[in-house]
């Protein structure tokens, strides 16, 4: 049994509590997009393009469309006719990318849908999919970032070009320091792999157009409906007002649903088109596999890196290439999202990184799981393990070296980022304690002397939550998007229930139980007193522009807003009692007495329920003087995150409002016949500040891990050389499953953030610390046979081929390390 | 799973399965445990007009034990090999058993099944072969016994007739002083394995008198390596010995670059399961008991 109150009594923040949510999920009582069944719904299967760029000629639905049971069939080219494209976020060219839902006169990644198919069942609907004709004419495809940036083939041809986004950001002075460095670092070239989230739910939606209003709902289990309604609406050309998007349960989303809304504006079209029926689309896995959103893909070219004689970088200049797959449409924010941690969790100030995105022949990308900044984060954490080994300094030390030092917080990085609070040296000593550091770097050069090939790695890497939407405008000054909100509601119902209704819709993160701790203490009540209604619904009014579960920060703005909410609820909930119960304000406790949650006079010990409370107000409000008309019980708040808009030109700014630290350290053995990478010891040490609920926190520390380990091993987008996806079934991608996952260690520290009432950061993406700690390891276990790292995938075959193939080479084609006679930097 | 519209059959015996798919014709097919079929209706790739499902037929699973020998239905679930006591007589059974797939596809596919298929990459036919292995079959014709090498001719290919089906699979217990091991190597749990290795060794006064050695995954069918056994035969099992095997088996495999593996990779995985297999085998035959199974990066 988990500790209700471990707290030291000093509150349901911080407690152990058990999700209150667990017992539905786990017992298979969840109600989730698919549970839900619509009077004379229709099924919708889409129609999808086998190749990766491709004309179409022409469709031929007649067959399909003659089917018994076959509603109607909807074409990209119909759909073209009655939208608008969606909105391009991007400036200049990219604004001329049209995007539609399908595609209109070319297929620009495999499986893009072309048609759709509705029916009264979804065996009809793939029996007619399978009849309709489509003519391609195959065209050349572009599956390399660096090679669609010659536009020898150009996927968007109103665009003109497949460049998405250039941009540089340069801070300090970069020349100097090279000219004052003791050691100079060139890496030619370093590869983030395209990985994905394989969540266990994939994409649902219902869509239904009522004809009689023109008003849109759906049931969907898109994670960040605000957004996706701003695309629907201009798209669809409706009020955003008249659409209604409603989530339940979601069975996990990290990210990848939040770019469901092409799927969600077929849904609906293909419902008006059907007399105004409900169409549901269920995704299968293969589908998600190929054609729902992966993560980013980057390549990170001719980087240069300064360091002074004590191994202190003074300086990196690179050339960043990032690939969107076929539409940008999350994108290019990603083009500014990584600045949020531009120089990691290290102190260097001069730095100049020539940021590219281009389109290619591949399924768009999504914002997965430490979206943006895990690339960022993986190629600072390589390069100081490159430079490390090329110097001959540990890789604990120099890590030490050149940290942000604890003293150094709130610490304002070079493009105007503030770190609230940290410490990084601490993590490192109590992830070192708890592996054992010492014990296994002797273990490591006993195994050496037998030949086995033993690494230790380390990865020290951010979570930024709470994000300043005005970065958008660095991408595109005309962004109608700035700063961060979340709403909230907390109300007496009519007859005293407690109930906090939030603008999220989590997909595992126990939003639920947090937000009761947060309740529960403002009024000084058990938190199963509280009815917390989860899930995401435009027409409850709680949400604001911004709302939905993404990016690290329920912790921070959810529960902002929760309390924000409960404060309310609270200020008019005293001014009634003291009337009632004839007494000041300040002059009550709130508690719980015989007949439940109640508020008491002190001096007079005489006490209201709140039964009672609701009552006065709702159904017996003639007692009420006027003064207290203004009092409903049933309090908005709306929490908004204090950013300005940061400087577009220069590129500065506060980005995002709260930076959780991870560091991991793993200790990976090579199999010398079977070049297995073993991860044969594995700590995670996570500071997320005030931690509201330590099993929760735990969990999505787990979670992270083990996703993160996945990428780093076995998980990887694979496409031909024509854009073929060749891992579009689990036995090819190969999700990394409990068998796969090593026990690991969970350490703690925490820094209480200056930036939240609570102290709390936000936290679950999680920094995808394992793969800059597995490359890490990697590195250090191959180096002596030189190889370097330089790909943040890495499995038995690649390291049997890395081995075989350069036999020494690799290292030596890669890094060079120029010794600078000149002194070291001041 | 919406597979394209079929007629389902429920065969009451294995006569009248025979009979149902003989009168159907080549548009319908035998449903086992469903292991490789039903994903294949799931993805459309295979569209059969009619199934016949044996599932419902008595006396098609069971474990027994008959004349020195191990006899399995056709529809004996792995899970069921995997539990079974008697199987563990022949410790290959066990390590084949309990390491495919998942533990809801082992409750459902079968051993018959798995043999008819004759998947490149399936796991019962290479650790099967290096054991005495006779495969029963019925068709409209009666019954005939062949020996598991005659059986699987080429990749997902039998010397079963479109209507013939397994009705039984005899594996003789080898004699006292014979070890075996199957590994499997896979990258997790549901996939099928990269490279898999079945060795058998009959070891005397700790000097090799029969070795049976198959590569599994690593072609299209189930493949011996000859030279690898001829290696190992009258020698006594040093490291230099286990050495030059692997890498006669190295020379015999001939892989496929796939997402499983680069054939190179593929080839060093065999150097690599083959030693281990047959320390493993030694051991067993030394009457050690050994665990051993499937391997996951």
């Amino acid at each position: 049994m988990v500790e209700e109150r471990n707290n030291g009594g000093k509150g349901w923040v911080g407690a152990s509590l058990p999700r209150k949510e667990e017992d539905r999920l786990l017992r298979g009582r969840g109600k989730f997009a698919e549970d839900i069944k619509l009077r004379e719904m229709l099924y919708l299967r889409f129609v999808r393009s086998p190749y990766a760029h491709a004309r179409i000629l022409s469709i031929d639905a007649s067959a399909a469309e003659a089917l018994p049971g076959v509603a109607c069939v909807i074409t990209g080219k119909e759909i073209a006719a009655e939208t608008q494209p969606f909105i391009e976020i991007g400036p200049d060219h990219a604004q001329k990318i049209r995007d539609f839902p399908m595609a209109v006169d070319k297929a620009i990644y495999q499986g893009e849908p072309v048609a759709a198919v509705v029916a009264e069942s979804p065996g009809i609907a793939e029996d007619a999919a399978e009849m309709v004709n489509v003519e391609y004419e195959a065209l050349e495809p572009v599956v390399e970032a660096e090679e669609a940036l010659t536009d020898r083939s150009v996927l968007h041809e109103a665009a003109g070009t497949n460049r998405v986004w250039n941009g540089v950001w340069e801070y300090g002075d970069v020349e100097q320091a090279f000219k004052d460095a003791a050691y100079v670092v060139n890496i030619d070239r370093l590869h983030f792999h395209r990985f994905s989230s394989t969540p266990l739910e994939n994409n649902v939606i219902i869509g239904e157009w009522n004809p009689k209003d023109d008003r849109i709902y759906y049931g969907c289990n898109n994670s960040f409906p605000s957004f996706a309604i701003q695309f629907l609406a201009a798209h669809l050309k409706v009020h955003i007002d008249k659409i209604r998007v409603q989530t339940f349960d979601i069975g996990g989303s990290f990210g990848i649903k939040i770019t469901s809304y092409p799927q969600m504006a077929v849904c609906a079209l293909a419902s008006k088109k059907a007399g105004g029926r409900p169409v549901k689309w269920v995704e299968t896995r293969s589908e998600h596999m190929v054609a729902s959103a992966h993560g980013n893909e980057r390549t990170f070219r001719n980087t240069r890196v300064a360091l002074d004689k004590n191994g202190v970088i003074t300086a990196i200049d690179s050339k960043h290439i990032d690939d969107c797959g076929a539409y940008p449409r999350y994108e290019p924010l990603g083009c500014v999202i990584w600045s949020q941690v531009f120089c990691g969790v290290y102190r260097f100030k001069n730095a100049r990184i020539d940021f590219w995105q281009a389109v290619t022949n591949k399924c768009p990308v999504g914002p997965n799981r430490g979206y943006s900044r895990m690339q960022h984060l993986w190629f600072l954490e390589r390069v100081i393990d490159i430079c490390a080994h090329e110097i001959g300094i540990a890789a604990d030390e120099i890590r030490l070296r050149n940290y942000i030092r604890p003293e150094e917080f709130p610490y304002t990085t070079p493009n105007g980022c503030v770190y609230d609070s940290g410490n990084y040296p601490k993590m490192l000593e109590v992830a070192k304690g708890l592996i054992g550091w010492d014990e296994w770097r002797k273990k490591q050069i006993d195994a050496q002397h037998e030949g086995r090939m033993i690494g230790i790695g380390i990865g020290t890497t951010l979570d930024s939550g709470t994000n300043n939407f005005g970065q958008s405008q660095i991408i595109n000054p005309y962004a109608p998007f700035s700063g961060n909100s979340q709403g909230a509601n907390c109300k007496l119902d009519i007859y005293g229930e407690v109930v906090v209704a939030v603008g999220s819709c989590p997909q595992g993160q126990g939003h639920e139980t947090t937000a009761a701790q947060v309740v529960a203490d403002v009024l000084n009540i058990h938190p199963d007193l509280i009815t917390v209604r989860t899930g995401f619904d435009t027409e409850r009014n709680v949400h604001t522009g911004m709302s939905g579960t993404y990016a690290s920060q329920f912790a921070v703005s959810g529960l902002s807003a929760v309390h924000g909410a409960a404060q309310k609820l609270k200020t008019e909930m005293k001014r009634l009692a003291a009337f009632l119960l004839e007494t000041n304000e300040d002059e009550l406790a709130f508690g719980v007495g015989e007949q439940g949650p109640e508020i008491k006079a002190n001096a007079t010990g005489k006490s209201i329920n709140y039964w009672g409370l609701a009552n006065i107000v709702n159904v017996n409000s003639a007692v009420l003087p006027e003064s207290l008309y203004d009092v409903t019980l049933n309090c908005r708040y709306v929490w908004r995150a204090p950013f300005k808009v940061p400087d577009t030109k220069a590129k500065y700014g506060s980005l995002t409002l709260t930076y959780a630290s991870q560091l991991h350290i793993a200790v990976v053995e090579v199999d010398r016949e079977t070049f297995v990478p073993k991860i044969i010891d594995y700590v995670a040490v996570d500071d997320c500040g005030t931690v509201i609920n330590p099993p929760i926190v735990e969990g999505q520390v787990y979670g992270a891990t083990a996703h993160g380990i996945g990428a780093a091993l076995m998980e990887t987008c694979v496409y031909d050389e024509v854009g073929n996806m060749l891992t579009s079934t689990f036995s090819d991608y190969t999700p990394i499953t409990s068998m796969n996952i090593p026990k690991i260690k969970y350490g703690h520290t925490s820094t209480p953030s200056p930036h939240s009432y609570s102290g709390a950061k936000g936290m679950g993406e999680g920094g995808a610390a394992p793969i800059h700690t597995i490359s890490s390891a990697l590195q250090d276990a191959l180096f002596a046979h030189g190889i370097v790292i330089n790909d943040s995938f890495n499995n038995a075959d690649s390291i049997f081929r890395a081995l075989k193939a350069h036999d020494g080479g690799q290292r030596a084609e890669l890094v060079k390390l120029e010794r600078k006679q000149a002194s070291s930097a001041k | 799973m919406y597979p394209r519209p079929f007629f389902y059959h429920r065969a009451s015996s294995l006569q009248e399965a025979v009979t149902m798919l003989s009168q159907l014709g080549t548009d319908a097919k035998f449903l086992a445990g469903g292991q490789s079929l039903i994903p294949l209706l799931k993805l459309r790739f295979a569209n059969p007009k009619h199934l016949v499902d044996l599932s419902f037929i008595k006396n098609t699973s069971f474990i027994a034990e008959n004349q020195n020998a191990i006899r399995f239905g056709a529809m004996t679930r792995h899970a069921e090999i995997e539990h079974s006591a008697l199987a563990q007589k022949i410790p290959v059974l066990h390590d084949c058993a309990a390491g495919i797939a998942d533990v809801q596809i082992r409750n459902r596919g079968t051993i018959g099944g798995s043999l008819a298929e004759a998947d490149p990459s399936g796991d019962w036919a290479n650790a099967l072969i290096t054991l005495d292995t006779t495969v029963h079959c019925l068709g409209k014709n009666g019954e005939r016994s062949l020996p598991l090498k005659d059986f699987v001719t080429d990749a997902y290919t039998t010397a079963l007739a479109h209507d013939e089906l397994v009705k039984e699979i005899e594996v003789k217990i080898p004699p006292h002083g014979s070890g075996g091991a199957y590994i499997a190597f896979k990258r997790s749990a549901p996939v099928y394995p990269s490279a898999s290795v079945a060795v058998q060794l009959t070891v005397q006064d700790s000097v090799c008198k029969e070795a049976a050695i198959a590569l599994g995954c690593v072609g299209l069918t189930s493949i011996r390596a000859g030279e690898a056994e001829a290696s190992l035969r009258g020698k006594s099992l040093n490291e230099k010995v286990i050495e030059t095997a692997s890498e006669a088996a190295r020379a015999a495999a001939d892989p496929q670059s796939d997402m499983r593996g680069s054939a190179d990779y593929k080839r060093q995985l065999v150097v690599a399961l083959v030693k281990r297999a047959i320390q493993i085998a030694m051991r067993r035959a030394r009457g050690e008991r050994v665990e051993g199974s499937h391997l996951y990066a």
